[in-house]
Formats: C-alpha cells, sequence, structure tokens
C-alpha cells in the first residue's frame, strides 16, 4: 500500500526529504515503516529512541496500524514557544 | 474567540492584544517569549522554527479552546514565529482576556506550558560555531 512520509527537524535533515510517498507491506503498523525507513537511511537510528510520530495530523503510537493513503509524520520531541 | 497565525515577519504585540474580547472582559493577560542571546554556554546567533502547520493548528485549536472552556475566557490569541527570529525578537506571543484576572493568569500558563509539550514547533540554534536542534527540552 502506498502511505505518505512527513518528516521535520533533525529527522527531515536524516532522511533528505521534507515529504515522500512510500510503498509498505499491507497491514504495516508505524515501527515497521521505521524499520523500512531504517533500512536506507541508518541515520536514523541514531535519534529512533526519540521519535515521535503522528498519523494524519493526531499524535500516534509506534503499534498504531496504518492504512493506503494515511499520512505518518516522524518527529523529534517538540521545541516551540 | 479564538486566533492563531503562524508568520515570518516580526509579531507586532498590538495586533496580538489587538480588539481581544469585549468590555465585559476586566482582565488580559500576555506571554512573550523572546530569543535568547544564550543556551547552554554558547552564544546564540539566531533561531530557526520549523512548524508542521496543519497539525499545530490542530493542536493548538485543542490546546485554546480547552482553555476558553476551562476558565470562561473572552478571548484567546497565539502568534508562532516560522523560519529565522533575531535575538531579542518575539518567538511567540499569547494573549486572553477574561471578567477576572485569576482566569486569564492561569490560561495564560496552561497554554505556553503545554504549547511547549504538545505542538509540533521545532527550533534550531544556530551559534558562531555550528547549529543544534534543541529536541530533548520539556
Amino acid at each position: 500500500m502506498k502511505i505518505k512520509i512527513k518528516a521535520f527537524a533533525n529527522v527531515r535533515e536524516i532522511l533528505g526529504y521534507e515529504e515522500k510517498p512510500v510503498e509498505v507491506p499491507e497491514d504495516s503498523c508505524v515501527s515497521d515503516v521505521v524499520k523500512i525507513l531504517s533500512a536506507d537511511y541508518p541515520g536514523l537510528k541514531s535519534v529512533s529512541a526519540m521519535l515521535l510520530f503522528a498519523c494524519n495530523e493526531n499524535y500516534c503510537s509506534k503499534e498504531t496500524r496504518l492504512s493506503e493513503n494515511d499520512t505518518l509524520a516522524l518527529f523529534p520531541p517538540v521545541s516551540g514557544g | 474567540m479564538i486566533k492563531i497565525k503562524f508568520q515570518k515577519q516580526k509579531i507586532s504585540i498590538s495586533s496580538v492584544l489587538g480588539k481581544l474580547g469585549t468590555s465585559a472582559d476586566g482582565a488580559l493577560a500576555s506571554f512573550i517569549g523572546r530569543v535568547r542571546n544564550t543556551s547552554n554556554g554558547k552564544s546564540v546567533r539566531y533561531l530557526e522554527y520549523e512548524i508542521y502547520d496543519g497539525m499545530a493548528r490542530k493542536e493548538l485549536e485543542r490546546i485554546m479552546n480547552d482553555a476558553v472552556a476551562r476558565w470562561k475566557l473572552g478571548g484567546c490569541v497565539v502568534f508562532h514565529r516560522s523560519g529565522r527570529v533575531k535575538v531579542g525578537d518575539a518567538s511567540i506571543a499569547i494573549a486572553v482576556c477574561s471578567r477576572h484576572r485569576e482566569e486569564s493568569l492561569q490560561a495564560v500558563k496552561y497554554i505556553i506550558d503545554t504549547i511547549k509539550k504538545k505542538v509540533p514547533i521545532w527550533k534550531k540554534e544556530f551559534y558562531r560555531d555550528g547549529s543544534n536542534w534543541i529536541t530533548d527540552r520539556v
């Protein structure tokens, strides 16, 4: 199935893009996608412990199951204000 | 009732306070966050803010609507800078109004504290000898 990855801050710098469509197996959960991305971008492992996730603009967990056309955002802890 | 603005330009405090609330609101409280010139002993040249626009608006709306309901606010405004922000410039401005002061003061603290934990905005500090994403602060 096709999903859209969005990346912010240091995660965007590691992946080298802000937004990209990717193909992942049906029924993938967030942690499956992180594993797939880490294989192509080893730098992601250095920040994986602190990663936060959002599915379709709502915070979600590593265990969240994804559906076709979902947007999965990966980012570090926030630091606005 | 609530107003959110992300902007590259300087924040004008008068436009934040603007036409907030009505004459029924006897209290107006605000918080301005400014860019400090040092961080962890390093001299900061400037900051850059990155915002996940759609999600940040959703999260902010949730926080602000919660504050409006909880403290019966007459109005609530949050402005946040995006992109490069100079030392000394405001990075965020929050203003709320209510009938009495206690509600406004509590609401402003709740809003800024919750923004710092929940709203997907990130800052990168730029020094003379490099830069660093701030990702370990609560």
